[in-house]
């Protein structure tokens, strides 16, 4: 079982810098962390693979930045690919689908998994751009996955609880955060982590045009860049004998009852 | 030289502080001192192994030396998690003797941790020896922090001697300092960022009261007994792995200033949050007993003064 991972280095959700004014884009020449909602898909990869399979992760970074991949080669992934080239500054949605998908079918993998999205852009479709650029049948929001033979079994959440559906191997599952618990990596695993292998590719690598990628390719343009408005001031319920029943009607709006 | 920690010691650290903030909030701490501690950080730290860390790789640890300890100990101290890791990790471990949870009256005869330990490290006749658990008797001493569990150890067993070489104990007594003073660096920090939060929040005449210059110069004022007393345990830490002769001495500055440190953040935080950070319903007071509790242990500042002025003056 070749198991392939796409695992995005976001900035430090605790410290996650700023919006560059004159790019419109996030700041990454800080410290690139692995994002947490990737780590369950490499959990979960492990877990699948057990002793018998392999995991290796596909990531897309500036900077030749490796400090998340590490802690994911950390938990017990085999390799890595990074894709990194100044060219790629400014890609959009698609074009980070296109360049995962190239990096990703050079080794032929079983099972790719994403997680559902990541933590600093939350577009939430690169999985399936990347599932429809390789061809591949997909299956998003998976909560619990298993393999039987060449089929993978996933339960699928849902908002009011999970369908159950089966796809034929080589697929994407694109995973929720609930999926598994992932393991901290140990401090053996961390420094193991050093010796394994990172192979940095550039566009060109990759067989794609670097006027495709990058600003060059993105199929939109930000316009322009804003604060995020203030939080407003909650509403304040006074209880004139009907408060709880406000309080339902307002989590039942939610959908969180 | 290299003055710093390096990529692994720091990866090692982070990956310690990931886990503490996730299995050792202050939900944590608080529920220790109402009975047993939650075991569920105490065995992620070992799987992890942070346990093993000065344990040689021949007897399946990763034979590292203090310089890879002490950045987590920060962290343990940072969350004030419950359970005994300076006796475990740092003193029992380099004295050969590994078990789940390891605790030792070389510190002082108050020993936390007592009723959850599987094995007892005892000063005997100028050596160390090793007791089970049905080989102690325990007095338990309610102390300043209720989480420890503290209690007298007596033997009641023949145990096994560890050593009885008197520079291998004054050795394991400067590591107990080297590693109480880590952890009472992580809670000077942890203190002064709570109390940097609640400043921030905390309104009087219109404003946050941290927009005052005199309660900034209070904070100020901890945050650099927290920078003289980091690089000097660091010191410790490098003294002791390399053996230099100064590890002693080393060892001492490091516990007197990382008290110091404590003991200043203690205050400026007590002070700075007013009334509330009297209660018990207050996060405060889990650090700032433990960090009163770490003060008087492995010598007291009165103590590693003199020791300092010893080798100064003598």
């Amino acid at each position: 079982m070749n198991i392939v991972v796409c695992v995005k280095q976001i900035p430090d959700p605790a410290d996650p810098g700023a919006l560059d004014p004159e790019t419109k884009t996030l700041k990454r020449d800080v410290k690139l962390i692995l994002d947490e909602s990737d780590s369950y898909g490499v959990e979960m990869a492990l877990q699948l693979a057990g002793d018998e399979g392999t995991v290796s992760l596909v990531s897309m970074a500036p900077n030749s930045e490796v400090g998340g991949l590490r802690t994911a080669l950390a938990m017990g992934a085999e390799s890595a690919v990074l894709v990194s080239d100044d060219a790629l500054k400014g890609s959009d949605a698609l074009t980070t689908a296109k360049v995962l998908a190239a990096a990703i079918a050079k080794s032929s993998p079983d099972l790719v998994i994403a997680a559902t999205e990541s933590s600093d852009g939350y577009t939430g479709t690169v999985p399936e751009q990347i599932a429809a650029l390789m061809d591949l049948p997909s299956v998003t929001f998976a909560k619990e996955i298993a393999l039987d033979g060449g089929t993978a079994k996933v339960k699928r959440q849902t908002e009011s609880g999970y369908d159950s559906v089966e796809c034929p191997l080589p697929c994407l599952v694109s995973v929720t955060a609930g999926v598994v618990e992932p393991r901290y990596p140990s401090f053996k695993g961390i420094m193991a982590a050093k010796a394994k292998p990172v192979e940095e590719v550039t566009v060109a690598d990759l067989g794609l045009d670097a006027g495709s990628v990058g600003w060059a390719g993105a199929g939109q343009e930000i316009v322009s860049i804003e604060d995020a408005p203030a939080r407003e001031a909650g509403e304040v319920i006074e209880d004139e004998g009907d408060a709880h029943e406000r309080i339902v009607a307002f989590l039942d709006e939610l959908k969180v009852l | 030289m290299r003055f710093g920690w390096s990529e692994d010691q720091l990866a090692f650290r982070d990956a310690a502080r990931d886990l503490l903030s996730k299995e050792c909030g202050p939900d944590v701490v608080r529920t220790a001192w109402e009975g047993a501690p939650d075991p569920k950080p105490w065995s992620s730290l070992e799987a992890m192994g942070v346990l093993s860390v000065l344990v040689p790789e021949a007897d399946g640890g990763l034979g590292l030396d203090e310089t890879f300890l002490v950045p987590v100990l920060e962290e343990a101290g940072r969350a004030a998690l419950p359970q005994p890791i300076t006796d475990t990790a740092m003193v029992a471990a380099s004295l050969g003797v590994t078990g789940s949870v390891v605790v030792t009256d070389l510190g002082g005869p108050i020993v936390g941790s007592a009723d959850t330990a599987d094995g007892f490290l005892l000063a005997v006749d100028g050596g160390v020896a090793l007791f089970d658990a049905d080989q102690v008797e325990r007095e338990p001493v309610t102390t300043v922090d209720r989480s420890r569990h503290a209690a007298r150890i007596r033997a009641t067993g023949p145990g096994r001697t560890v050593t009885d070489d008197a520079s291998e104990v004054a050795a394991a007594r400067d590591r107990g300092a080297l590693g109480t003073a880590a952890e009472l660096v992580g809670l000077a920090d942890q203190m002064l960022a709570i109390t940097v939060d609640y400043v921030g929040e905390r309104q009087q005449f219109g404003k946050p009261i941290g927009s005052f210059q005199a309660v900034k110069h209070h904070l100020a004022n901890a945050r650099v007994a927290i920078e003289f007393a980091g690089p000097a345990v660091a010191r410790a830490a490098w003294s002791i792995a390399e053996g230099a002769d100064t590890a002693s001495r080393d060892a001492s500055m490091a516990k007197y200033l990382a008290n110091e440190a404590a003991a200043e953040s203690a205050k400026v935080a007590l002070q700075c949050h007013g009334a509330i950070g009297y209660t018990v319903e207050c996060d405060l007071h889990l650090y700032l007993k433990r960090s009163w509790a770490l003060r008087r242990l492995w010598g007291d500042s009165d103590h590693h003064v003199d020791r300092v002025a010893g080798v100064l003056f003598e």
